[in-house]
């Protein structure tokens, strides 16, 4: 841990050079009835939520979690302060959820996610997984990048205590899902170098076909001026 | 309501007594009310409008009532008495005979001096000597007398070079004197004598200079129309050549350019593949640099997150403002083709990786419309040529014709060279 770095009077209470990643989770799962509720025409429970995606507890240096749902919900604003960060309802429709961390130190600004609200299978690029009994999972990565922390917050990010003393798990395999597509992106790398070199030789012998064209017409004119 | 019944011709009343009651109508409304309630009646005969004037239903004030108000207060012309102008006589000095003019004046003015007699400037004009004349001014096409008649015109007209020449007493000497003839003499007299007087400012006059200016203005003024349209025409035809010439220039910077980020960019690969497996045993959650500095010479620009504070990862993947929407389209395609996510998950590696494919998806695509406008050159080349000589033709490079179909088979024809690594086909 780089933690006695220079700090000078001028370094703002930030720890210069000093880059701290937090990895988490968030998304939501979904239930179905099984039918239409009869009262208000609810067919799905669902839970949004914000995880860590080690096991460690984020309360130490997140002071709140907000959860923006549709304008239809009662409240549409939902904040929580304490771990589980998550929100759990009933109702018929996906739509976009505004996720957004306040830290404890004010002088680093709140970060905002978005999640669409996933209630309904489909092949869309997010991760849909039906595990027996669970309905359905909509969840995704991110990290959220500390650069040059404050004192304050630095201290808070580094002295983070364990959630669970148990096995601490999500419903996604991100370690295969990162190394997966690690993969195919190094190899559409490769392909589009490829490419690139084959077309850029392309475009050498383009111009030098050009050059000579020119100079066969220029031959020829000159010979029929003559 | 008695209009409309009128107009209705409904429920004509008896003709009324016309008193004053029956036409004020206000004075005693409860026995009226009690006749029936369609209280004041129009007497017969009088008109309707003229009724309505004196009584309407709802006894409203008249709509429009004198006000003391004023919104702009007038002006009193009669506060002062006007003053007076006079019939005055004057004269200018100017005028050597002491003529006597009148003008309309204010008696209160005192006479003073006329006005404007201060813009009848008098110019002096340097005069010379017999022995001065000998030494210095001698000219053989100009004679003593004539010099004089110059200099006596010059102050006469106050130097109106135009006027001295209509003037030039041409009776007396038959040389025919122009504009520029006098004036080359007066301003060469002129400066001799400064020098003489030890001036520091001497006026030179280049005649030839300003004959030539003439004549040049002359020939403009002179233009037939046919001329002028040619000119015209030449012109915007040179600046036809000239856009066409930048045109051509700038087509092959970018080409030279296209093709110089290409070569920084097959360098590339080899760096990144060795950085990968160093930093997969990295612990994304420990705290680490950030390594943003990034070789991106070509296709996208991804802005530095150097600066200090929180930010979520994703958020570099996204692309800068500055990529157009046929760029983004174009992207989303190339992704989709090859089956990768939109928004992959994002670790620092992905990231990185993920935004240099897609610089370089951009400069593949940049490349591509390269070659096309290279190809379509190519064969507008090739037809000039056959035009100009029928019967033969150039040989497009294989390779080069038709960049869709020839692509896949690309690979095999023996032309190509630093094909890296890799055979096979590219697009499998």
């Amino acid at each position: 841990m780089s933690l006695l770095t220079d700090f000078g009077p001028d370094s703002g209470g930030r720890i210069k050079g000093v880059c701290i990643i937090k990895p988490i989770v968030y998304g939501n799962i979904a239930r179905y009835f099984g039918k239409k509720r009869e009262e208000d025409g609810h067919t799905h429970q669902w839970t949004v939520y914000v995880k860590p995606y080690n096991n460690e507890d984020m309360s130490s240096y997140i002071k709140k979690v907000h959860f923006k749902l549709h304008e239809s919900y009662a409240n549409q604003n939902r904040i929580v302060v304490k771990p589980p960060y998550e929100i759990s309802e009933t109702g018929w429709g996906e739509f976009e959820i505004v996720i957004k961390i306040h830290f404890h130190d004010p002088n680093e600004r709140p970060v905002t996610m978005y999640h669409i609200l996933k209630l309904f299978h489909s092949g869309g690029t997010t991760d849909l997984g039906m595990e027996a009994g669970k309905g359905l999972v909509s969840e995704s990565y991110d990290e959220i990048v500390f650069q040059d922390p404050t004192q304050f917050m630095h201290h808070l990010l580094t002295n983070t205590k364990q959630l669970t003393l148990g096995r601490w798990e999500h419903n996604t395999n991100f370690e295969e899902k990162k190394e997966r597509t690690q993969k195919v992106i190094l190899e559409a790398k490769q392909k589009v170098r490829m490419e690139i070199s084959l077309l850029k030789n392309k475009l050498k012998l383009a111009r030098e076909t050009i050059s000579q064209f020119k100079d066969e017409i220029a031959k020829v004119q000159e010979q029929q001026y003559m | 309501m008695a209009d409309v019944r009128d107009i209705m011709e409904l429920e004509r009343p008896p003709t009324p007594e016309i008193t004053k009651e029956t036409i004020i109508g206000s004075d005693k409304p409860k026995k009226r009310l009690s006749n029936g309630p369609k209280a004041p009646k129009r007497p017969e005969g009088m008109h309707r409008e003229v009724f309505a004037l004196l009584y309407n239903d709802t006894k409203d004030a008249p709509p429009l009532f004198p006000s003391d108000t004023c919104y702009k207060q007038k002006i009193d012309l009669t506060m002062r008495k006007p003053r007076k102008w006079t019939w005055m006589p004057f004269t200018n000095p100017a005028r050597k005979d002491g003529a006597v003019f009148h003008h309309w004046r204010r008696p209160s003015d005192e006479p003073k001096e006329y006005p404007f007699a201060k813009f009848n400037k008098k110019i002096e004009i340097p005069s010379y000597t017999d022995a001065e004349y000998q030494q210095y001014f001698r000219d053989d096409k100009w004679t003593r007398e004539e010099t004089d008649h110059l200099m006596e015109l010059a102050s006469r007209f106050d130097l109106r070079f135009i006027i001295m020449a209509d003037r030039f007493d041409t009776e007396k000497f038959p040389t025919k004197r122009s504009v520029e003839d006098l004036k080359d003499r007066y301003f060469k007299i002129i400066g001799t004598l400064a020098k003489l007087n030890g001036e520091k400012k001497i006026y030179t006059y280049d005649a030839d200079h300003e004959r030539r200016r003439k004549e040049q203005l002359k020939r403009l003024h002179e233009r037939t129309s046919q001329q002028i349209e040619e000119e015209q025409f030449l012109l915007s035809e040179l600046k036809k050549i000239e856009a066409r010439k930048k045109e051509r220039e700038r087509k092959t910077q970018d080409l030279q350019k296209l093709i110089s980020q290409a070569d920084n960019q097959s360098e590339t690969p080899k760096k990144a593949d060795k950085k990968i497996p160093k930093k997969k045993l990295t612990n994304p959650s420990r705290p680490s640099r950030i390594d943003t500095t990034t070789i991106e010479t070509a296709g996208i620009k991804f802005p530095d997150y150097k600066n200090s504070g929180v930010s979520l990862r994703s958020q570099r993947m996204k692309l800068p403002a500055n990529v157009g929407q046929k760029k983004s389209k174009g992207i989303e395609q190339l992704l989709q083709e090859m089956e990768l996510e939109l928004n992959p998950t994002p670790t620092e590696d992905i990231c990185t990786n993920f935004n240099e494919l897609r610089s370089d998806m951009v400069l593949l695509m940049e490349l591509k419309s390269a070659l096309g406008s290279c190809e379509f050159e190519l064969q507008s080349l090739r037809h000039q040529y056959e035009a100009l000589s029928p019967g033969k033709t150039l040989n497009i490079p294989s390779q080069l014709l038709s960049l869709t179909e020839n692509e896949n088979k690309q690979v095999n024809s023996a032309e190509i060279i630093d094909v890296v690594g890799s055979p096979g086909n590219p697009n499998t």
